[in-house]
């Protein structure tokens, strides 16, 4: 009904506005150019290169690139490293998103509660996420070395001898070690995004809650959790975009190893791309990520719009 | 409606972009130093412009020569440094993009042999004076007779062992494998870590499977498969890979081998405090890392090449090794002259020789004098060596050095047969070689 109204509005204006509009045009897109112009160099072009590249049976070095068609795309889905770094970068995404986020929220809570030193755990807790991914790498490496590493050192000292073990060459456990590590980084940077939005809540509203006494548990589930709801979506799509393209610390830690168990998308991208010198399979990779992205992206989108109509 | 277009759009095209469809440069130890590469090309008239991945006192022998040849010469060379594993993106995709520098660090053989075949890079078979390098250094940068690069240093692989421990315990430096095998047993008796190894980057492993398939096989095994004559499913390389995984259970390696890094020393950690009694490493990279790191870890400090297998086809003076670096000139070059002049230079004696020393390789070069004792004691154990087998994982082409390297690794980890070891290397022989 109310789009009705507005419709009628709209269509008498709507001629105005285009006139304004077409002045403006130049103008507008005046303002537009420098963005436009690097995201057209270094986004559109560049996937469109790649989409391009991945036709070809190329090397990357030589001028002689050799037409394949879909081949590379009929191998890439008969390449069972492929699907085993896919189903690691699914594995790397429910992580982010059952820890990070909860970790990030509760991080968030606590930074509210009145703790005496709260200053010093806020910068505490958010040290991790200003720390160089690769120091994060090499600390790490250190921290789960099987002979002197911290979690070994630590388990012998309290007498659980049968766990200790190499925890990043042991392809049942590498994975899992680099995981702890990429979650350990990124929980503060979905704290901050909760801490900045939970001072966005108004103070009125608790106050009517506790002139109602609500208890601490029905505040935080009747209030804040839902109005957190935008920002805990937005969170979800950054945490699971990340997830999707993840690269750093495993290059830093296991580059993909052992035995290809905890290799990622991107990991095998570059492992292709640069190492095997195949920069036609590579961007075949790149252009699956791509698709793989695109789709899931979408996917979230429209849950996304799906509850905000009911809403 | 509009807001859903853009967010679709816009998500997936950041995430392709950091992704890296492009070069772009992920954050890499070096992205200084890398991002600079960009646009450089080659040097202008008067200068060249070198790519090398040396660091410490390698890197200033080099930056000593670029000056000697700029005062000589009157061409200004312009070094940039990189690190190891970066440096093999930058160097392809400069080459690819048409802005590679004069002059590049490379390793030789199957790695360079791919710019070779692209005709990336400059003959200099008529410019270098080909007998004053020893054959072993030269071969890894000749192809077809053709040579496309001058070697710097070559690295030799011994067992090294720390001879405090191999005295306490009244061990002597085996000549059968089975006198090695009987060392592991007494140290593992007295909790002492038989070999160091962090095969996380997977070459160090390899040198187990390099040395035992020779000394099983003998030394045209890897030629003869590298040449289609042989096989890599060889019954020797099954041997090897069950020798392999014998030791593996005889816990002659620490905890977790495969996820620790020889890079950040996990292994010569295990060495420097005693815990271990022996790795094998090149000695470039065993000397230059206890020079820095540990230098009275020298006096207990000593080397004896792999035993032979009885029974087996190999020889103890066949040696692993390789040559790190040889520099090649670049076709793209536009001062070709200079590049080659420059190459002729840093082989010269004094440069060749400075560079050995500081360096911890044997220098390719005949006729090279050294201060440092092992390394005069392995320029003389290279001498009396009847075969050099050079690096698989640098001979063959890339992606089949990798299937070796990943093979080999998973060989350590015990996820794979000796047998499936062999069969997949085959299978990828047969599909890259032809």
């Amino acid at each position: 009904m109310a789009t009705n109204v507005q419709n009628k509005v709209n269509a008498k204006s709507r001629e105005a506005f285009k006139k304004k509009n077409r002045k403006n045009w130049l103008v507008i897109l005046g303002f537009m150019a420098p963005a436009l112009l690097f995201y057209g160099v270094y986004v559109v072009y560049a996937i469109g290169m790649t989409f391009y590249y991945s036709l070809f049976d190329w090397n990357g070095i030589d001028s002689n690139m050799v037409f394949i068609g879909l081949q590379n795309y009929f191998e890439v889905i008969r390449d069972g490293v492929f699907w085993q770094a896919s189903g690691n970068n699914a594995l790397l995404i429910a992580a982010s998103l059952l820890t990070q986020l909860p970790l990030g929220l509760i991080m968030a809570l606590l930074l509210f509660s009145p703790i005496k030193g709260m200053r010093l755990f806020r910068t505490v807790y958010f040290m991790p996420f200003l720390m160089s991914t690769v120091a994060i790498g090499i600390l790490f490496i250190y921290i789960f070395d099987a002979n002197y590493g911290l979690v070994n050192q630590f388990l012998g000292a309290v007498g659980l001898e049968s766990l200790q073990r190499g925890w990043l060459g042991n392809e049942d456990t590498a994975i899992w070690a680099v995981i702890i590590t990429i979650c350990w980084q990124f929980a503060p940077f979905y704290m901050i995004l909760f801490r900045a939005a939970i001072v966005g809540i108004s103070e009125d509203l608790y106050e009517a809650a506790d002139i109602d006494g609500a208890s601490a548990w029905r505040k935080f589930s009747g209030i804040t959790l839902p109005l957190l709801r935008p920002i805990i979506i937005t969170s979800a799509i950054l945490s699971v975009i990340g997830a999707l393209k993840y690269f750093d610390l495993i290059y830093v830690m296991t580059g993909g190893g052992p035995n290809n168990s905890t290799e990622l998308m991107a990991t095998y991208m570059y492992d292709q791309t640069f190492t095997n010198f195949s920069m036609g399979y590579g961007s075949t990779i790149s252009s699956m990520m791509f698709i793989i992205a695109f789709i899931v992206t979408l996917g979230i989108i429209t849950v996304d719009n799906k509850r905000k109509a009911d809403f | 409606m509009n807001y859903k277009f853009s967010m679709a759009a816009i998500l997936p095209a950041f995430l392709i972009f950091a992704a890296g469809c492009q070069p772009a440069n992920p954050e890499s130890p070096d992205g200084e130093e890398a991002s600079s590469g960009e646009n450089s090309g080659s040097g202008g008239e008067n200068s060249i412009e070198v790519w090398h991945i040396e660091t410490g006192a390698g890197e200033e022998v080099l930056q000593d020569a670029a000056e000697r040849f700029e005062e000589q010469e009157g061409v200004a060379v312009n070094l940039k440094q990189y690190q190891n594993d970066p440096y093999k993106q930058q160097i392809s995709t400069s080459m690819g993009g048409n802005a590679a520098p004069d002059v590049f660090h490379s390793w030789g053989g199957g790695w360079l042999e791919n710019f070779v075949d692209a005709d990336q890079v400059v003959n200099i078979t008529d410019d270098v004076e080909s007998d004053r390098f020893l054959e072993a250094g030269l071969g890894t940068v000749t192809f077809d007779e053709e040579i496309y690069g001058v070697p710097m240093g070559l690295d030799l692989v011994p067992v090294w062992y720390n001879k405090e421990i191999f005295d306490e315990y009244g061990l002597e430096e085996p000549e059968t494998y089975d006198e090695l095998l009987d060392i592991v047993d007494t140290l593992n008796e007295n909790d002492v870590i038989p070999f160091a190894l962090a095969n996380q980057t997977q070459w160090p492993g390899a040198f187990y499977l390099m040395y035992l398939a020779e000394r099983e096989g003998g030394e045209d095994l890897f030629a003869d498969a590298f040449s289609r004559e042989g096989s890599f499913d060889d019954e020797a390389y099954i041997e090897a890979g069950e020798k392999i995984q014998e030791l593996v259970d005889e816990n002659a390696f620490p905890d977790g081998i495969n996820g620790s890094d020889y890079d950040t020393g996990q292994s010569r950690q295990l060495m420097y405090s005693g815990d271990a009694a022996m790795e094998i490493m090149t000695s470039g990279a065993m000397l230059k890392n206890v020079d820095d790191e540990m230098p009275e870890f020298k006096e207990n400090l000593d080397y004896f090449m792999f035993p032979e297998i009885e029974g087996g086809e190999g020889a103890q003076n066949h040696l692993v090794g390789g040559v790190s670096p040889a520099f090649s000139v670049s076709e793209q070059s536009d001062n070709k002259e200079a590049a080659i002049d420059f190459l002729n230079f840093i082989s010269e004696q004094e440069t060749a020789t400075n560079f050995a020393n500081e360096s911890g390789a044997v220098s390719p070069v005949e006729g090279a004098e050294y201060e440092d004792e092992y390394i005069k004691r392995l320029s003389e154990t290279l001498n009396e060596a009847d075969f050099v087998q050079t690096y698989y994982d640098q001979t063959l082409p890339p992606a089949l050095a990798e299937v070796h390297l990943d093979t080999t690794q998973a060989l350590f980890g015990g996820s794979i047969t000796p047998e499936e070891a062999a069969e997949e290397m085959e299978q990828a022989a047969e599909e890259e070689l032809e």
